[in-house]
């Protein structure tokens, strides 16, 4: 029969894991501290389905520990953010649309204990990428709730040189990918200076009231809220709440708008390995549209907005 | 043929891989007591091995059957039609509900990632699309078989609804998005993909 291999994979694969899952979280460790003890400017691609883009990074570290960052898009429109120390200073024309805090772009800590609840992780081999020696990391799913993660790190310094979304079949949903990387070189002042479209971000005071009114009967496993927000709708003057979770690695947004007897349909679709999925749901203030967003897959998505709920008594405002 | 051939056959039709030849060699070995108790059995190893809750006394096809028997039915000979409609009904309804469920997660869970990918997702529904009537794709998954084009369709109702939120709230989770401190560029490189759509 076609599954008894399947078995065999499985304890095999549980068997094996012990061994090589030490070293294999020693590089993950050594990732989460890459960014903060390195200087470091390249250039590396970004493809999605329907997209591929070059773009430039210059990432500094003073003597002071203070980490300066600028990311600008090399190809088409010019696309720009100026980061200094994990809070975004400046960002161009479109990106800063519907930015109102600095914590965009936010340093979340790789978690690699959490993140092994969800994933597999495994050394699979080594690799070269960029002109660089790597080593390559596979983040399997344990379940259908979440993509898979192939990481080629720098031998050296153990940055991300690439970085590849698989789904179940083992389709690439989105490559990162460095493709030239000087390690070391101090960046100059005049590459930190960001150009004249980018456009200095404020820090908004008053969003820190946030009444939680939002719910999931049902999360995937391992997920859990790391981040409860309100902003205005895009195209309306209704407060949108926003939910966001996060496995570790992955993460996902639930936007919650309300309807106001206005008749829409639910609506799915899919940007690259972005999923997207809008459900009308009942409330007792009338319908909203639930809206989930992110890195999982669809079917995922969908069973997330479906399980949203209203607390009880606390409607929205 | 031997029963080797058609096990195979089945267990592929199971793991959804099955060609149309298989397909119909288990379709027309339907009314084997024995396969459909093989197909049984293989569903409850397979409900173990993905740890998914079975219930394999659930009978669904007996209580239509069932229900379908109580009614009256204009037809004076009854028993005529209970007879061969039952035999064929509870295999038929059981293996839709299943294969419907396997296709329905199935081409859920795909997206368009390539169009090599849609074709594939083309054949599998097709291949269900004998047994699998759509009341048993709208018992878990009603929309999954309108996935690709619905969000084009979606905003009928209030038109742009969904155009106008849609790109802010993508562009709002790539923002709060960052796998790290240091890892800023890939989140970043995924909300700039956006914009230069």
């Amino acid at each position: 029969m076609r599954f008894i291999p399947v078995i065999c994979l499985l304890f095999g694969g549980w068997l094996a894991l012990p061994v090589v899952a030490a070293e294999a979280q020693d590089w993950l460790e050594r990732l989460a501290d890459a960014g903060q003890s390195q200087s470091f400017q390249g250039t590396f691609v970004y493809e999605r389905n329907g997209s591929f883009s070059t773009h430039r990074i210059w990432h500094r570290v003073d003597e002071t520990g203070v980490v300066r960052e600028r990311l600008m898009q090399l190809d088409g429109v010019e696309q720009e953010v100026l980061r200094v120390d994990g809070s975004t200073e400046c960002v161009s024309g479109t990106l800063a649309d519907q930015l109102d805090d600095q914590q965009a772009w936010s340093a979340h800590d790789l978690d690699s204990q959490r993140l092994l609840e969800s994933y597999d992780l495994r050394i699979i081999g080594e690799s070269r990428v960029a002109g660089r020696a790597a080593v390559v990391l596979a983040l399997s799913p344990r379940d259908q709730h979440r993509y898979g993660v192939e990481l080629h790190l720098d031998q050296e310094s153990a940055l991300p040189l690439k970085s590849l979304l698989l789904n179940d079949k083992g389709q690439l949903l989105e490559r990162f990918q460095f493709t030239q990387l000087d390690v070391g070189t101090l960046p100059t002042d005049q590459e930190l200076q960001s150009g004249t479209g980018c456009q200095p971000v404020t820090a908004s005071k008053a969003a820190a009231e946030v009444v939680e009114a939002w719910r999931s009967d049902w999360l995937p496993p391992g997920f859990t809220l790391s981040r409860v927000a309100e902003r205005r709708s895009p195209a309306s003057n209704e407060q949108v709440a926003s939910l966001v979770y996060f496995d570790g690695l992955a993460r996902f947004s639930v936007f919650v708008e309300p309807l106001r007897g206005v008749m829409v349909e639910d609506a799915r679709s899919q940007i690259g390995p972005t999923a997207a999925v809008s459900r009308r749901l009942a409330t007792a203030d009338g319908d909203v549209m639930v809206t989930v967003v992110g890195e999982i897959p669809l079917g995922t998505a969908e069973r997330v907005a479906l399980s949203m709920r209203a607390i009880e008594g606390q409607a929205i405002q | 043929m031997s029963r080797e051939a058609l096990q195979e056959s089945l267990s592929a039709v199971m793991d959804n891989e099955a060609d149309e030849m298989e397909l119909r060699r288990v379709l027309s070995a339907s009314d084997d007591a024995e396969l459909r108790a093989t197909w049984s059995r293989y569903q409850i190893a397979r409900a173990v091995m993905h740890k998914e809750l079975l219930e394999p006394r659930l009978d669904i096809a007996a209580a239509v059957s069932a229900a379908l028997a109580d009614e009256d039915l204009p037809v004076q000979s009854k028993t005529v039609v209970r007879g061969p409609w039952r035999s064929v009904g509870r295999f038929a309804v059981a293996a839709s509900v299943t294969v419907a469920v396997l296709a329905g997660v199935r081409l859920y869970n795909q997206d368009e990632v390539a169009s090599t990918q849609l074709a594939q997702q083309a054949a599998q529904p097709a291949m269900s699309a004998p047994q699998a009537q759509s009341p048993a794709m709208l018992a878990g998954f009603s929309t999954a078989s309108e996935q690709q084009g619905e969000a084009e369709t979606a905003s009928e109702a209030t038109p742009g609804w969904h155009d106008q939120r849609l790109p802010a709230y993508l562009r709002q989770h790539a923002q709060q998005a960052a796998m790290n401190a240091n890892e800023s560029a890939l989140p970043y490189a995924r909300a700039a993909s956006l914009e230069s759509r």
